[in-house]
């Protein structure tokens, strides 16, 4: 990352690093040592990719603050991840450990939310039609297949509305109550989430109602536990039971959601 | 075709203007007249004054892009947005005979088709440079994919027996800002590849896919649709794989090629469940 501090003009402060993070603490919390500063800030706020820790006087930094929200090179940085580390943390998810958040904690990426809810919002299209058609096939064997398209756009509202607009919301709430969280961490955490729900799909094709509503319970519970647990080790507390109760539920109805819409 | 770095530059401009008057008071297929000037493009000749109008936009380009390397790339840059007008804003603008301006619709749409023709050939079927990603689509154009992806969505809407207008909507929406997300998704995974030749080349890659639809809609049997429309999504997929792995670090591979699959994939169980 040595380009960081050759390209920027303020790299005469390298020097004089206590001075610049007390200049800087307005601007990025860069108080984290495990953590890159520029990943607290989303949208990100540099032009360009900047090495961590890195000062930047703080007129470069108004002056380019709203740059870099429009350069790809500055979102680069979320996007940090190898196959390898993708997998691994995909399998963690599954999983209902506590160290999913100590994971991501150095270098969160949105690559996994992203394709993970687009995944999700396919499979709930393609799958809630294959679905509803078996059903209504056992129950009356007369149905010809139709292929509703209105599901692709229900599924893709859903999904991402829900991994966008609930950590958030959940950003604001703990901000207000005191937590400095990253908003780039808990998009992380809510997308790998939802990567449970993606064999569930597979299984919620069976037309077998009682089985149908066996899985999504375990499933939603299994997801809410992930939410909660990550949650409490985002926080490091557990003053806020009501936030992480109100997380608990929200994952469950996103789950009841998707079983009472798609697979009806 | 000729280039005017090799040429000197013509200082005067009455050279142009009378070039202007002929072109204006002479017949539209008269451009046989114009050979007996001096070869030298004498759209080259003006670096100082952009002022002669009537002559055709992408005067403007030449000027500026002297390095002759880039050639072929820059023309095919200014050309590919401009989808409103297909008279006079060709590819072969640089250094060409003042004919691109007259020439028959016609000749612009043969070679704009001929173009399609030579970029499906290098993407979608073997070939010997398939293996070279730079080399595959350098002459990249947003036609063929335009032509494709319009074509899917108006096979699917005709298969369709309801909600035509929205499964249209819903194939176009998805293809078009697919192919922009895939190659963002590349960008900011670190990959090298550059814009516009990636949204062209994974334009290009629908081929089979629409082909597969095609048949999908003259042909009524579940089985068969299957079946076509795997060999067709192989295909596709095969297409689109050199040039998406070599554009990444190659332990991001997966990463880049997975969201191109998911894309395809999805196109193409929507073009089997489409009744």
């Amino acid at each position: 990352m040595e380009e960081g501090y050759t390209s920027l003009p303020a790299s005469h402060l390298l020097g004089s690093v206590p001075a610049v993070i007390a200049e800087d603490k307005t601007t990025s919390v860069a108080s984290e040592a495990a953590s890159s500063a520029n990943l607290h800030l989303f949208p990100p706020s540099n032009g360009g990719y900047r090495a961590p820790g890195t000062p930047s006087g703080a007129d470069e930094q108004t002056t380019s603050s709203w740059q870099g929200v429009f350069s790809i090179s500055s979102y680069s940085s979320y996007f940090n991840v190898d196959t390898d580390v993708v997998v691994e943390r995909i399998i963690s998810s599954v999983y209902p450990m506590n160290d999913f958040y100590r994971k991501i904690d150095g270098n969160p990426d949105l690559y996994g939310p992203i394709w993970i809810s687009a995944t999700l919002m396919f499979m709930l299209a393609a799958l809630g039609n294959v679905g509803t058609y078996v059903m209504e096939k056992r129950n009356d064997s007369s149905t010809t297949w139709t292929f509703d398209v209105n599901y692709v756009e229900w599924s893709a509202c859903a999904i991402f509305g829900y991994v966008l607009a609930v950590p958030a919301a959940f950003y604001f709430l703990l901000q207000y109550f005191g937590f400095r969280t990253s908003l780039v961490r808990l998009w992380c955490m809510w997308g790998y989430s939802l990567f449970i729900f993606m064999p569930i799909c597979m299984l919620l094709v069976v037309p077998v109602e009682l089985f149908r509503w066996i899985i999504i319970i375990l499933a939603g519970t299994a997801s809410s536990w992930f939410i909660a647990m990550n949650l409490k080790a985002c926080t490091q507390s557990s003053d806020l039971m009501i936030l992480i109760v109100g997380a608990m539920v929200l994952q469950f109805a996103l789950a009841l959601f998707i079983k009472m819409f798609f697979f009806p | 075709m000729s280039h005017g770095d090799t040429i000197p530059l013509h200082p005067s401009s009455q050279s142009d203007i009378d070039e202007i008057e002929n072109l204006i008071n002479a017949d539209v297929h008269s451009a046989t007249v114009l050979p007996a000037r001096p070869p030298s493009p004498p759209r080259v000749s003006i670096p100082i004054s952009h002022s002669p109008s009537p002559l055709p936009p992408y005067q403007k380009v030449t000027p500026s892009a002297s390095p002759p390397p880039v050639v072929p790339a820059v023309p095919a840059a200014a050309a590919a947005p401009a989808g409103s007008s297909r008279i006079g804003i060709s590819s072969d603008a640089f250094g060409s005979s003042p004919d691109t301006l007259t020439e028959p619709v016609w000749d612009t749409v043969k070679r704009d088709l001929a173009r399609i023709v030579s970029n499906l050939k290098l993407v979608v079927f073997p070939n010997p440079y398939r293996e070279d990603p730079g080399r595959a689509l350098r002459d990249w154009d947003l036609w063929g994919p335009f032509f494709f992806i319009v074509f899917l969505g108006l096979t699917l809407s005709w298969s369709a027996s309801a909600k035509k207008s929205e499964v249209f909507a819903v194939a176009f929406a998805i293809l078009a800002a697919g192919a922009i997300i895939l190659t963002l998704n590349v960008l900011l995974l670190g990959g090298h590849i550059i814009f516009f030749q990636s949204l062209s080349l994974l334009g290009y890659c629908l081929f089979p896919l629409a082909i597969g639809a095609l048949i999908c809609m003259l042909e009524g049997n579940v089985i068969i649709k299957i079946v076509v429309v795997s060999v067709t999504l192989a295909w596709s997929c095969w297409a689109a794989y050199p040039f998406m792995s070599a554009a990444v670090n190659p332990r991001r591979k997966a990463l880049a090629l997975y969201p191109v699959f998911l894309m395809y994939i999805s196109v193409a169980f929507f073009i089997i469940a489409i009744d």
